[in-house]
């Protein structure tokens, strides 16, 4: 095609299963999920391995590396082929110099994910507690 | 001064200084329950091919832009991308280098502000959506309203600016917001609210859009884009970028007349990136437009605001990532604050003086390089020590990603004054300067 060839495209391409970031990994940068689907998830390579959340296009993962300097605690694995384009920590720490209000779009989006992350918490302690009372009885 | 329910505020220039503002004025707006009206004025119909459709640019997205978008959820669609840069090729009149990205991923786009251009509507296919169409788009979809006419005038009625379009209309706002570039004829219409504005130096730049067709921009450029560091006097700085079919020729410098242009085409490491037997042809892509060089005087008062190349820019690249910079700020500053000039002057002020003051830092570096450009061994060593930090994957790459960051607009001159500085750069340069200097006294 004379305009659009394959090239032609933001990001890096990663193909279904391919491990994207690595849990334990040294983080420096976030990752914005341009196309396709992305699994995040915990104990990748033990059995005991599960899902935390599975990601879609225009959604970000990663993004606790560009406010603390403590390692992946997660990974993210290509679910289908994913393109993904990176935020560097290190230019993101400067915009935020130069721009408070660049952060807030993903400030709402760390808002967000406390919220849900609470909302998992409390409905586990109420299972946890509906068991002990069973167990009680 | 502070905005309200149903404040209206009228943004003159649909390019990316205007839709930017546009976009974060409504986004941070929802963000505190405000209700604001945004309109935008711009006749320009950017589907159209050639200056008519164009705001005239090189039309390279910085890679710190790609990633700011991206983190505030403007994700460019493909359809925009004309081309994607992977690497820089330095050539001097004596080598040339390439400099990858250490990340191997695609961060900078090559775009067109237009529908492509002047020839392009005769080719299949056309690019779809050009990019300054993309983000007029995105700020109606927001809640933008586009109104496609030229203002006519500016006036103040009560305080409050007024603006006046064909067919006798007119309206009143709350804040009025200059998204215009130097070479616009609007920026003259903001002489009658008379509030002292003056806008930046500026200088002309010489952009040419060339046709090789597909196979031979690959062949010739592939995804790289070709900086020239030439000994030719007046001339700062050229590239030649790859854009599908064709290659945008950029020459900063100045006084350039078709005499310096034609010595440009001539020069040999030019000649390398033009297919073989390539003549100039008569008709051409080409424009001169208006580059910012300086800083503005007085680019507020109340409830008026100027953003883009009018205002405080980037000096010789990023200037879509200046905008975006400026306009992010008016946003905080107008939603957060108000929109007198006490606002301005506290909020939005300091953003323009830290491009200002980083431009002074660009000035300092030019020249630098101007002075030293005529010693081809300086050039040499520089060449060698990038050539030396690309070959060896364990060695820290201070220069190559001072140049990187030159070239890619990426990083601010402060950033990358430091790092041309850095005492692995200064060691690296006077070793190679030696060691070359011993080569050749040996030789004779």
């Amino acid at each position: 095609m004379l305009f659009h060839s394959k090239k032609s495209a933001l990001g890096k391409t990663y193909e279904d299963g391919e491990i994207i970031i690595r849990q334990g990994e040294e983080a420096d940068c976030m990752f914005v999920i341009l196309e396709g689907k992305v699994e995040i998830i915990v104990d990748g390579e033990s059995d005991d391995a599960f899902q935390l959340a599975l990601l879609k296009e225009d959604e970000v993962f990663g993004e606790l590396a560009l406010f603390d300097d403590q390692p992946r605690i997660a990974s993210a694995r290509a679910l289908g082929t994913v393109r993904v384009l990176s935020v560097d920590k290190k230019g993101f720490l400067q915009w935020i110099g130069e721009e408070p209000s660049f952060t807030l779009r993903i400030l709402i989006k760390m808002a967000f994910r406390t919220r849900t992350l609470i909302s998992e918490v409390v409905r586990l302690r109420k299972e946890l507690r509906a068991c002990q009372n069973k167990t009680e009885s | 001064m502070e905005l309200k329910n149903g404040s209206r505020i009228g943004i003159i220039g649909g390019g990316p200084a205007g839709s930017f503002s546009a976009i974060f004025l409504l986004d941070l707006a929802r963000q505190v329950d405000l209700d604001i009206q945004v309109d935008i004025f711009e006749p320009r119909d950017f589907t159209l091919t050639g200056p008519r459709g164009c705001n005239m640019c090189g039309g390279v997205i910085s890679e710190s832009l790609v990633q700011k978008m991206a983190s505030d959820g403007i994700h460019l669609p493909d359809e925009i991308l004309i081309d994607t840069i992977e690497a820089y090729t330095l050539h001097s009149d004596i080598s040339s280098v390439r400099i990858d990205d250490d990340r191997e991923e695609m961060r900078i786009a090559c775009i067109y502000r237009g529908g492509g251009p002047t020839g392009a509507e005769t080719q299949t296919p056309l690019p779809k959506i050009s990019f300054d169409g993309y983000l007029l788009e995105l700020a109606k979809t927001k809640g933008a309203r586009h109104i496609p006419e030229r203002a006519r005038g500016l006036e103040w009625d009560e305080g409050f600016p007024c603006i006046h379009w064909p067919e006798d209309n007119q309206q009143r706002y709350d804040l009025v917001v200059g998204g215009l570039g130097l070479n616009s004829p609007g920026l003259k219409m903001f002489d009658g609210l008379d509030f002292g504005y003056l806008p930046p130096k500026s200088t002309k730049a010489f952009i040419s859009e060339l046709y090789f067709g597909d196979e031979e921009v690959e062949r010739l450029l592939g995804h790289s884009m070709h900086v020239f560091i030439l000994n030719i006097p007046r001339v700062k700085f050229i590239a030649i970028t790859p854009k599908g079919p064709y290659a945008t020729l950029i020459i900063l410098g100045d006084g350039i007349d078709q005499a310096l242009v034609k010595q440009v085409y001539g020069a040999p490491e030019i000649k390398k990136c033009l297919p073989q037997g390539w003549e100039i042809p008569v008709q051409t892509c080409t424009c001169q437009p208006k580059i910012n060089i300086g800083a503005p005087v007085n680019p507020f008062t109340n409830r008026v605001v100027m953003v883009g190349d009018c205002s405080s820019s980037r000096l010789y690249k990023d200037g879509i990532g200046a905008a975006y910079r400026l306009a992010k700020s008016l946003a905080y500053t107008a939603i957060s604050h108000g929109v007198s000039e006490e606002d301005f002057q506290r909020f939005f002020m300091p953003t323009c003086r830290s491009l200002d003051w980083d431009n002074r830092l660009g000035h300092l570096l030019f020249f630098g390089d101007a002075l030293l450009r005529p010693y081809s061994w300086i050039q040499e060593a520089i060449i060698t020590v990038i050539r030396q930090e690309q070959s060896d994957p364990d060695s820290p790459r201070h220069l190559s990603s001072a140049l990187w960051d030159t070239f890619t607009g990426s990083s601010s001159y402060r950033n990358i004054f430091r790092r041309s500085l850095h005492p692995v750069v200064l060691f690296n340069l006077v070793r190679v300067l030696l060691t070359n200097l011993a080569r050749q006294l040996l030789h004779r």
